[in-house]
């Protein structure tokens, strides 16, 4: 297939596009954190935190390693992508040892809201028992399952249920409240 | 990552991949790298990140167009390709794209990708530079598309395009590939842990926030 050239297939798939992106982003995944405070400036500017990044900062985690690891669908096991990104991030974690982990595990898959929690739970606890095999303390980390509560939406189908599909490891300076 | 029959198939399809390295246009290029790094058992040059403009490297800024989180934007005007995140935010990495008369605009999605994949130089391109091998193996550090490729198809065909790493640091934040969206290899790297196959993507002339000024926009014929 070659480049399209055309002036007017440019124009024609601008214009898809602005239809794909008239539809709003629901920040369903921002529940994740603390509530944000409503975003000012303009695109570009730097990200709240990340004017300049320290080493062993949560920017630095988010930045340089990467919070969150994807699942195969109906699966809680860790593919080799999967191994990488948590190899990543026990190398971090043991070298910052004052982060405790909290490790959110999400589903968007088959069955019923009961069987996507188990899912979602048994991937965070998949995502746990590997950090540990890789030296980071159990006893600075948990795992909560979410289901399909906190889903990214708005997207094709099939696009959003693959981040759908997630752990998020969580850096954390203090425990849930009980 | 399993090699399929599928995978094959498309490291044998025509690539439109990166335009290899054979041309002085970035001569300066040993500044471009600093010491070896060693991935998944392939020992490859470092890029020397203090040699390159701050503007291109990876980083963390805010985004406020509506693409949901996830979904990959490259800005080809600006050089930018952004990795959508939550509260308004995206990574953003410097990329080089296609020069003149092989720039392309459109929605794709990742649906296969590859580690220090194999390259085919389509036909084209090897008429254009006959000293390009017919093929370079799985493995090589010097293969063009560098340690990490992600291909884009759209509703399952095959697009010819991909995101990759390059051979050539210095060709980050300009025209130079043959329609591909060239990364520094470090980022490559980043992006393929970031994106699962399914990851949607749009290529866009400038994303809406960037949008030239109505004097300066192209009139519409």
């Amino acid at each position: 297939m070659s480049a399209p050239t055309g002036y007017a297939r440019l124009l024609f798939s601008m214009a898809a596009l602005l239809t794909l992106t008239a539809c709003t982003t629901t920040d369903i995944a921002s529940v994740e954190e603390p509530a944000a405070v409503p975003m000012t400036g303009q695109t570009n500017d730097p990200a709240p935190g990340f004017e300049s990044v320290l080493p062993g900062s949560k920017e630095d985690f988010i930045l340089n390693v990467g919070r969150r690891t994807y699942f195969n669908e109906d699966s809680a096991s860790l593919d080799s992508v999967a191994r990488a990104t948590l190899d990543k991030q026990a190398a971090w974690l043991v070298s910052n040892p004052r982060w405790l982990v909290k490790l959110q595990g999400f589903s968007d898959d088959s069955g019923s809201a009961s069987s996507m929690v188990k899912l979602s739970q048994k991937r965070a606890d998949a995502a746990m028992a590997y950090l540990a095999s890789k030296g980071v303390a159990s006893s600075r980390m948990w795992a909560k399952g979410y289901g399909n509560d906190r889903e990214v939406r708005d997207c094709t189908d099939r696009s959003c249920k693959v981040q759908n599909r997630r752990v998020v490891t969580n850096l954390r300076t203090e425990r849930d409240a009980p | 990552m399993v090699w399929t029959r599928r995978d094959m198939m498309l490291g044998g399809l025509a690539l439109i991949g990166a335009e290899a390295a054979g041309k002085p246009a970035f001569a300066a290029a040993s500044s471009y790298f600093a010491g070896q790094a060693v991935d998944n058992g392939v020992t490859y040059r470092a890029t020397n990140f203090a040699a390159i403009d701050k503007k291109w490297h990876r980083q963390v800024v805010k985004y406020f167009s509506s693409e949901p989180i996830g979904t990959v934007v490259v800005d080809t005007r600006h050089h930018f390709l952004y990795l959508i995140m939550e509260n308004k935010t995206a990574i953003r990495y410097g990329v080089g794209v296609g020069r003149g008369g092989f720039k392309w605009y459109g929605r794709a999605t990742i649906d296969q990708k590859s580690l220090w994949p194999r390259w085919t130089p389509p036909a084209d391109m090897r008429k254009r530079h006959p000293e390009l091998p017919k093929f370079v193996e799985r493995g090589s550090p010097k293969n063009p598309l560098g340690p990490r490729a992600m291909y884009l198809l759209r509703d399952g065909v095959d697009t010819g395009y991909r995101f990759h790493g390059t051979l050539e640091p210095g060709s980050i934040g300009r025209d130079a590939s043959s329609g591909c969206i060239r990364m520094f290899n470090e980022d490559a790297i980043d992006l393929y842990q970031r994106c699962p196959i399914g990851t949607a993507v749009q290529v866009l002339p400038h994303i809406a926030d960037q949008a030239p000024q109505v004097s300066d926009a192209t009139p519409v014929e």
